[in-house]
């Protein structure tokens, strides 16, 4: 049973239709991105799944059923919007806010203590949240989103504000929770973050979804027309080859209509070419997002 | 129910354990100490306490009596010197040895006229001890009962048609007490609504309010947070009034008039009633714009839509304690927004009829419930426009 489901929601507002028809679920100890560039709807779905809106129409369960108030003890969730009380104290935001997810008093000290620790916050425990880096209130806010354990941990942008090393800290710690079969839905813009991470991820533009499914099989869905090749010759005269273009020391070839990659393989053997490197081009995922989503407002200005 | 108390006792600490509030808290007593005291203090450095002195011409105070002491705190008891003539009592004001001195002429007793010297009338308190003087030694020789009876004066009791209300010359203090009651609950209403609209506004100002939301429903954060506040008001004003039982009971020592005040059950009765449910509804208002606006200072101008009508009956304070029970005062009854001042301000003048005081007080109740489910739509509604202001016409709209 998949710990989200999201059958065909919608939702506006006022004339705007902010989800228009969304569908997706999420696997139990899976990293799932939820990717749209701005106001495609990405915010609005979780608000519906979080049940702080409801939808007008569609179907949402989460860990197996409606949500209740006693879901939401499991649920762990990190806004776009971030923010915790700026007048008190670091320990005393924690433990209330871990209170309100029903951690008794010792036990949220404990989990508390442990986090402050790994975060590098021990010696911040007694500031003022106002007197902390923005760094430091990202983080806070990450212990906030875990300390609970949740079964389900719903993030957006979680690394924004961080340095290189505390974003591999949250990348491990990430890694750490899918390994402990919590499952993770993650919104974010940064796509190699999501390379990196997710298993399989939804792309919503204009409220609706335009791709769903495993990270590879898009991968593999949008690659085809190019090829790496690593040779010790210019392959410019290649038959069958539209384009050449020099990539990170290869050549990427894009090939001609009619023209498959075993054909290309075959010519390089029998042109008896020193080939050290031979792969499908597989598409980035900045580049599949940009192509999705301008080719639908190329379709849309058509 | 666990979390909503979490949240009660999180917004009640909040304000309560903070320097800022018991400075406060503690300010108002200590300041209106401080300006009794120094009231007191001055009043007592103003008292002339030199001898004044008289000259009988009438034989009435052949031989005076001296009255048994003032029992007025403020009156400083002093010396009344006789002289045989007006000469040498001119010659003892001359020498400052007295501050004035009376004349009572022969015809005194016919005519009850004497005369004052002085270079500076004397205080109320000297001219009243002389007057003592006097009607000791026009009464001496009487009955005690008769002194005392005739010391007494006059209490005049005006009583309703239908015997529920009554004041008299000397409990009329007792009128004052709804009116300074109303006030001193609206200071505390104002008050802690003040910190729930700041507290409200807060939230979404620092964008916590999306993290609580996924903790704790809307209504029981709305609720928790009201009751909250409500509590903060109601340790304000306990507080208050234990500072003011206190002020009583020292005073009534100082100034026996005080030993009238009384206070009655129905009234406080009605004070809770009414006052408890307007402490919800204005609660519930405050929030309900602070979780409309994005900035505190938006949000204290807006809150000036329903504050001031609630304190509009204490303009019409002269109309309703003429006709406790004419149109305006019941139409004032029967709005929500200015209910609360006027029962209290009819209560002091009238007895509000029960069934009259159930509908009032029933349709504040059902305008607090009303004001707090206000309060949690449109805080969730607030979600969804960060930075932006709520229209009415949003927070009224269907389909949320």
């Amino acid at each position: 049973m998949a710990t989200v489901e999201i059958e065909n929601i919608t939702k506006s507002f006022g004339t705007q239709r902010a989800v228009d028809g969304v569908s997706f679920e999420v696997e139990k100890g899976e990293i799932f991105g939820l990717l749209g560039p701005n106001g495609a709807g990405k915010t609005t779905t979780i608000r519906i799944l979080l049940d702080i809106f409801k939808p007008d129409s569609g179907r949402v369960a989460i860990l197996g059923g409606p949500m209740t108030e006693a879901k939401k003890d499991y649920i762990g969730y990190l806004p776009e919007e971030r923010g915790l009380y700026q007048d008190i104290t670091l320990d005393r935001c924690l433990t209330y806010l871990a209170s309100l997810k029903g951690l008794a008093p010792a036990e949220a000290h404990r989990r508390i203590n442990a986090y402050l620790e790994q975060f590098d916050l021990a010696s911040s425990r007694n500031k003022k949240l106002k007197e902390l880096s923005k760094g430091m209130q990202q983080k806070a806010q990450l212990i906030v989103t875990l300390v609970h354990e949740p079964d389900l941990v719903i993030i957006d942008e979680p690394f924004s504000a961080l340095d290189p090393v505390n974003t591999q800290m949250v990348k491990d710690l990430l890694r750490e929770q899918r390994s402990r079969g919590v499952t993770i839905v993650m919104c974010t813009h940064q796509m190699h973050q999501v390379e990196e991470l997710c298993d399989r991820l939804v792309l919503i533009n204009q409220g609706k979804t335009v791709l769903y499914g495993r990270l590879e099989d898009i991968q593999r869905q949008y690659s085809g027309k190019d090829i790496l090749v690593k040779a010790d010759r210019d392959l410019q005269t290649l038959a069958g080859i539209a384009r050449v273009q020099p990539h990170n020391g290869s050549q990427r070839l894009t090939l001609a209509a009619g023209t498959s990659p075993q054909d290309i393989l075959r010519s390089l053997v029998n042109l008896n070419v020193a080939v050290e490197q031979f792969e499908i081009a597989v598409p980035t995922l900045d580049e599949i997002f940009i192509q999705v989503v301008q080719g639908k407002q190329g379709s849309d200005n058509g | 129910m666990d979390k909503f108390w979490k949240v009660l006792t999180y917004e009640y600490k909040r304000h309560v354990l903070r320097k800022r509030f018991i400075f406060a808290i503690l300010s108002v007593p200590f300041f209106v100490a401080v300006i009794l005291a120094v009231s007191i203090i001055a009043a007592i450095a103003q008292t002339n306490t030199s001898p004044i002195g008289y000259v009988d011409q009438s034989g009435m105070l052949a031989r005076p009596v001296t009255p048994r002491s003032s029992d007025d705190f403020f009156s400083r008891p002093v010396e009344i010197r006789a002289y045989p003539d007006e000469d040498s009592a001119r010659a003892a004001l001359n020498a400052k040895q007295i501050q004035a001195y009376y004349v009572l002429p022969q015809n005194y007793l016919q005519t009850g006229n004497g005369r004052l010297v002085s270079y500076k009338e004397p205080d109320n308190g000297t001219q009243r001890q002389f007057t003592e003087f006097l009607r000791a030694n026009l009464l001496a020789g009487q009955p005690a009962s008769v002194v005392n009876r005739i010391s007494a004066g006059n209490n005049l009791v005006i009583q309703s048609a239908d015997g529920s209300r009554q004041m008299s010359s000397e409990d009329w203090f007792n009128i004052l007490i709804p009116i300074f009651a109303g006030i001193l609950f609206l200071t505390v209403i104002f008050t802690s609504g003040g910190y729930l609209m700041g507290a409200v506004v807060e939230e979404k100002e620092n964008r916590t309010m999306e993290i609580i939301i996924t903790s704790v429903s809307p209504d029981q954060l709305m609720a928790a947070k009201i009751l909250g506040n409500l509590s903060v008001g109601l340790t304000q004003m306990a507080i208050w009034v234990i500072f003011l039982s206190l002020a009583y009971v020292i005073g009534r020592s100082i100034f026996p008039w005080m030993e009238r005040i009384s206070i009655g059950g129905d009234f406080i009765l009605l004070m809770v009633l009414a006052l408890l449910p307007a402490f919800v509804m204005v609660a519930g208002l405050m929030a309900t714009i602070g979780a409309m606006v994005t900035e505190t200072r938006e949000a204290q101008q807006l809150s000036g839509l329903f504050t001031l009508p609630i304190v509009i009956p204490y303009w019409f304070t002269y109309p309703i304690m003429t006709n406790p029970n004419g149109p305006l005062a019941l139409g004032l009854s029967y709005f929500p927004l200015t209910a609360p001042v006027t029962l209290t301000l009819r209560a002091a003048f009238t007895q509000i009829p029960i069934l009259q005081m159930g509908l009032n007080i029933g349709l504040l109740f059902l305008c607090a419930a009303g004001a707090v489910w206000l309060a949690a739509r449109t805080f969730r509604l607030g979600m969804l426009s960060y930075g932006k202001r709520l229209t009415w016409r949003q927070v009224f709209a269907r389909g949320i």
